[in-house]
C-alpha cells in the first residue's frame, strides 16, 4: 500500500467516525435538567409520604386488630429492607422486602395483603428504604436488628408541614 | 461488669462464689463472659425483704377478644402463681392504646383478677384523649407516694407534654392521635412538669438520706433515646431532688424492652410490654448485655411478659424478667443485681 492509499483510507475513517459522533450527539438525550431531577425527586417523596401514612394505618384493610407497621417499627427501625431479599424461616424460601410486609399485614395485623405490584405496596417499600437511605446492602442479615437513619426531627424525609400534626 | 469501688466484701465473696475468680478477673478487664454482674451499695438502713411485680404497656384496643386482651390476662395469671407472691403489683402505664374509657374499663376488669393490690401510673396512650379525666376516674392521682416494708416509693406522671393542639385548632381525636404514633415530631418532649416537680420536693423533705427510694415513671428517667421519647425531659431536676439519698431505684414502661442503666445514686430499669417488643433504637448503652434477644414476628408473644423484683434487707434488688416466650439473654435470664 502506498502513502497515497494509507491517507485516503485514513481520511474515510476519519470522516466515518465524525458522521458518527454527530449522529449520536443527535440521538442522545441531554442529562436531565435540574426541574426535571426536582419532578422526580417529588414523585419518589409523594411515593415515600404515601407508603408512611400506610406505614401508620391510612389503610384500615390491612390490619382488622388495630396494629400498624409503626407499631414495631416506629421510624421503620427493624424493618430491614437492606436485608432482603433473604431466606424468612417461617415461609421456608428466600423472599423479597414485599413478601414480606405482606405477611406482616396477614398475620400480625390479620389485615388483607396488598397487590404485590401496586403503587401501594411500592410506596411502602419506598419508605422503608428511603429512611435506610445510604445503609450497606445485606442480603441475608437474619438475626441482627438493624437501624434506620438517624431521624433527628420531622419524618425523615423533605416534607412540608400540614400543620395538623403529623410533621413539622 | 462490676462496680469495684462500691462492691462490698460480701459483694466480693459473692461473686467469687457464684461465678469463680476467672469471671471476676474477666471482667474486671472487661471481657465479657455472659454474666452480668451489676453491684451497688446498699443503704445502710435496713427493709423487710419483699416482693413486687410490673405489669405495663397492654395497649388495649376497642375490640373484643383482642390479643392483647388475653396477653395482659395471662400476664395477670403468671403474677397470680408467682411464689412467693408479689406484695403488689405496679401497672406503668398504657393501660389503652387510644386513650378511650372502654379500653381503661376493659384493662381495669382484667387486672381486677390480681390477689394483691395494684397501683398506676397512667401513660400517653391513657391521656390525651380527654386529657386523663377518665384515667383519673378509674385510677385515681397519677402523683402519689407510699412507704412499704422501709421502702418509699413514689408514682408520678411523666408524660406531659406542652399544649401542641390549640394553636393548631386539633380536635381530642386529633391530639390522641398524634401522641399515639412513637415517632411524631410534634408532641415534643414529655416530663414531670413544675407541679409534680415541687409535689415530690415536699414528698421527700423529710426522709433521710439513708431512706430506700423507688420510683415510678412511665417514660424513663434519662435522656435514652429523646426521637421516641425514651426519655423525660425533666429527668434532670427529678434526679437532683432525688440525690440526696444514698440508693434510689427508677422503674419505666414506655420502652416495651429490657434495658438497663445508672446515672449517679440512681439505677433505671425498663420493662417489657404485654403488646409488643419496641426495636433498640441506634443507641450506644452502657449495659448492651441487658439487651433481649431480637423478637420473632413469628411468635406473637415474643419480647412480652411481665416482671418482678426482689428487695434485699441492704436495698439491694434483683431484677426478674418474666417472658411469655423464651427470649432473654443467657446474661439477664436468671435475673440481675440493680
Amino acid at each position: 500500500m502506498n502513502k497515497k492509499r494509507v491517507w485516503a483510507a485514513i481520511g474515510v475513517l476519519a470522516a466515518g467516525g465524525a458522521l458518527s459522533l454527530l449522529v449520536g450527539a443527535a440521538l442522545a438525550r441531554d442529562p436531565y435538567t435540574r426541574e426535571e431531577l426536582a419532578e422526580q425527586e417529588k414523585a419518589l417523596l409523594a411515593s415515600v409520604d404515601h407508603g408512611r401514612d400506610l406505614w401508620h394505618g391510612s389503610n384500615p384493610s390491612i390490619s382488622t386488630n388495630g396494629l400498624a407497621c409503626g407499631n414495631c417499627h416506629p421510624d421503620a427501625a427493624a424493618s430491614n429492607p437492606h436485608t432482603f431479599p433473604k431466606y424468612q424461616a417461617d415461609v421456608g424460601k428466600v423472599i423479597a422486602l414485599r413478601d414480606m410486609i405482606n405477611w406482616c399485614i396477614t398475620t400480625p395485623q390479620a389485615g388483607k395483603p396488598l397487590d404485590a405490584d401496586g403503587d401501594d405496596m411500592i410506596a411502602m417499600e419506598a419508605y422503608a428504604f428511603y429512611l435506610y437511605r445510604g445503609k450497606q446492602i445485606m442480603p441475608g442479615l437474619a438475626t441482627e436488628q438493624t437501624s434506620p437513619v438517624v431521624v433527628k426531627s420531622g419524618v425523615g424525609y423533605p416534607k412540608k408541614g400540614s400543620g395538623v400534626g403529623y410533621d413539622k | 461488669m462490676i462496680d469495684l469501688k462500691n462492691a462490698s466484701r460480701r459483694d466480693f465473696l459473692s461473686i467469687s462464689g457464684r461465678a469463680g475468680l476467672a469471671t471476676l478477673v474477666a471482667s474486671a478487664v472487661g471481657i465479657n463472659v455472659g454474666m452480668v454482674e451489676v453491684l451497688t451499695a446498699g443503704t445502710s438502713k435496713k427493709i423487710t425483704p419483699f416482693r413486687f411485680a410490673i405489669l405495663t404497656d397492654a395497649h388495649l384496643f376497642s375490640i373484643d377478644d383482642h390479643k392483647f386482651d388475653i396477653f395482659l390476662a395471662q400476664a395477670v395469671e403468671q403474677v397470680n402463681a408467682m411464689s412467693p407472691a408479689p406484695d403488689f403489683v405496679v401497672y406503668g402505664g398504657d393501660i389503652a392504646q387510644n386513650g378511650r374509657d372502654d379500653q381503661l374499663v376493659k384493662g381495669r376488669k382484667i387486672l381486677s383478677k390480681l390477689k394483691m393490690p395494684i397501683h398506676f401510673i397512667p401513660g400517653e396512650h391513657d391521656w390525651y384523649l380527654d386529657m386523663g379525666a377518665a384515667w383519673k376516674g378509674h385510677f385515681g392521682s397519677p402523683t402519689w407516694s407510699m412507704n412499704h416494708k422501709g421502702v418509699h416509693m413514689i408514682g408520678m406522671n411523666s408524660i406531659l407534654v406542652r399544649d401542641f393542639w390549640t394553636a393548631a385548632g386539633m380536635s381530642a381525636k386529633q391530639r390522641m392521635d398524634t401522641m399515639e404514633m412513637l415517632e411524631s415530631p410534634i408532641a415534643g418532649p414529655w416530663g414531670v412538669r413544675e407541679e409534680q416537680l415541687e409535689w415530690l420536693k415536699k414528698d421527700v423533705k423529710a426522709l433521710g438520706s439513708e431512706t430506700p427510694v423507688v420510683v415510678f415513671t412511665h417514660s424513663p428517667l434519662w435522656d435514652y433515646y429523646p426521637r421516641w421519647n425514651f426519655q423525660t425531659e425533666d429527668a434532670p431536676e427529678v434526679r437532683s431532688i432525688l440525690s440526696k439519698f444514698e440508693r434510689v431505684m427508677s422503674f419505666h414502661g414506655h420502652v416495651h424492652q429490657t434495658v438497663y442503666n445508672k446515672i449517679g445514686n440512681m439505677s433505671s430499669v425498663g420493662t417489657l410490654s404485654t403488646s409488643w417488643p419496641w426495636p433498640y433504637p441506634d443507641v450506644q448503652l452502657a449495659y448492651p448485655e441487658m439487651r433481649m434477644t431480637r423478637s420473632d414476628p413469628a411468635m406473637i408473644q415474643d419480647g412480652e411478659g411481665p416482671q418482678h423484683i426482689d428487695l434485699e434487707a441492704d436495698f439491694q434488688g434483683t431484677m426478674h424478667y418474666d417472658p411469655f416466650g423464651n427470649m432473654l439473654q443467657p446474661s439477664i435470664k436468671d435475673g440481675f443485681k440493680i
